[in-house]
């Protein structure tokens, strides 16, 4: 539970971080790091309750668009600038990292299994923003 | 609008121009094709757009002339600058609403381009970015302000390196060499701290995580030869970021 608290705050800190990184506006930083906040939130309770790497960055990333796609409305701007720097601690950067390290020691057992692991968050990411932007579209063109 | 023949030649620049820096800023490719359609349309033409990352080729029809084609060469890849992004949608929402005179809006263009992001902002956001995922991934809070040293490191080192125009996978495995030869160093020094931890805040700025996102989005929209291109660079630059770390990690630990 502490772990997760400081993850949380991690995560706040480090999405807050990515937003100056990528140049965004000043008005946008606070927004962006709760984004991150509550997106690695969802991560954690959809991985408490499956227990599935999928799912979890599925739902991280569908959430994080959301919740973007709402203060895009509010703050006048397009999600883009929201959803990346939110989606930011989900980036599979640890994981990456180990199967590289597995590779550079020549251990071809982990280096598949954690390379595995990071091309499914990978994928799972992109299909959570993506399933959730194509709803958005099908929505915008029965208004229109 | 009604446009001259030189005028429509300098549309075409100009939508160029605007494609080119859409990619530059880390713009997905479906949004850089949507945006030059849209304004070509405005504008009075027929459109044909087609991009992939390292190419952009344009094709607009009129009714009653001739059509005009051309292409550009994209070498350049950018990473992602909102700062830059946020100023092209403005521009291309004018342009849609009500078409500027070429003139006015190649000005623009040449503006937006020379504009940066503003320094103290990317260094701040480098050390906070690096020192957040060094906690994030599971190190302490000294592992974390090392972390974020090295961040603003990286932050300066970029700016160096991006201005020799190295190609991104030869920068990736320099900065990744200096970086990990810095790191193992230190945590040589000083026991408590957590290699892995270090590295990995530090590599969350270089590596091409959110690309690799892009690339697999891509390919999920239907861009399949944009998100293959982009897939089998990011492997290519992470394979690079390896490289150096495992060149650095190989001479640390020839010191006793």
């Amino acid at each position: 539970m502490l772990d997760a608290i400081y993850q949380l705050i991690a995560a706040f800190v480090a999405a807050f971080g990515f937003a100056m990184y990528f140049g965004a506006r000043k008005r946008f930083f606070f927004v962006c790091a709760l984004g991150g906040l509550l997106s690695w939130g969802v991560y954690l309770l959809t991985d408490y309750l499956f227990h599935s790497l999928f799912l979890s960055n599925f739902s991280g990333s569908a959430f994080a668009v959301l919740y973007a796609e709402v203060l895009a409305r509010h703050m006048k701007c397009t999600a883009t600038m929201i959803v990346v720097p939110s989606v930011i601690p989900l980036i599979p950067g640890g994981m990456l990292y180990y199967t590289l390290d597995a590779a550079v020691h020549g251990d071809l057992a982990a280096t598949r299994q954690i390379g595995g692991d990071t091309l499914i968050s990978a994928l799972a990411i992109s299909a959570g923003i993506s399933v959730v932007m194509a709803l958005r579209e099908l929505h915008m063109k029965r208004q229109a | 609008m009604d446009l001259t023949r030189d005028e429509e030649a300098r549309l075409i620049a100009c939508l160029m121009e605007t494609g080119q820096l859409l990619l530059e800023c880390g713009a997905e490719i479906s949004r850089v094709e949507d945006t030059l359609t849209r304004i070509g349309t405005a504008y009075g033409g027929v459109m044909n757009v087609f991009v992939i990352p390292s190419l952009i080729t344009i094709t607009m029809n009129y009714p009653d002339r001739e059509s005009i084609t051309e292409t550009r060469r994209i070498r350049s890849y950018g990473t992602t600058d909102f700062y830059r992004l946020e100023k092209l949608n403005a521009l291309s929402r004018e342009c849609c609403a009500k078409p500027i005179p070429i003139a006015e809006f190649r000005e623009r263009l040449y503006k937006i381009a020379a504009g940066k992001k503003p320094l103290p902002a990317v260094l701040v956001g480098s050390i906070l970015g690096a020192g957040g995922f060094a906690v994030f991934f599971g190190g302490n809070l000294w592992d974390g302000l090392v972390s974020a040293v090295f961040g603003a490191i990286i932050c300066l080192l970029q700016g160096r390196i991006g201005r020799t125009e190295l190609n991104t996978a030869a920068a990736n495995m320099l900065v990744s060499l200096m970086i990990g030869l810095g790191v193992g160093l230190v945590s040589k020094l000083i026991p408590v701290l957590h290699m892995d931890k270090i590295l990995i805040g530090d590599i969350m700025l270089l590596i091409p995580g959110l690309t690799m996102t892009n690339a697999i989005r891509n390919i999920l929209v239907g861009n399949t030869i944009s998100g293959v291109v982009r897939l089998a660079e990011t492997i290519i630059w992470a394979a690079a970021l390896a490289g150096g770390f495992m060149m650095a990690l190989a001479i640390v630990n020839l010191i006793p």
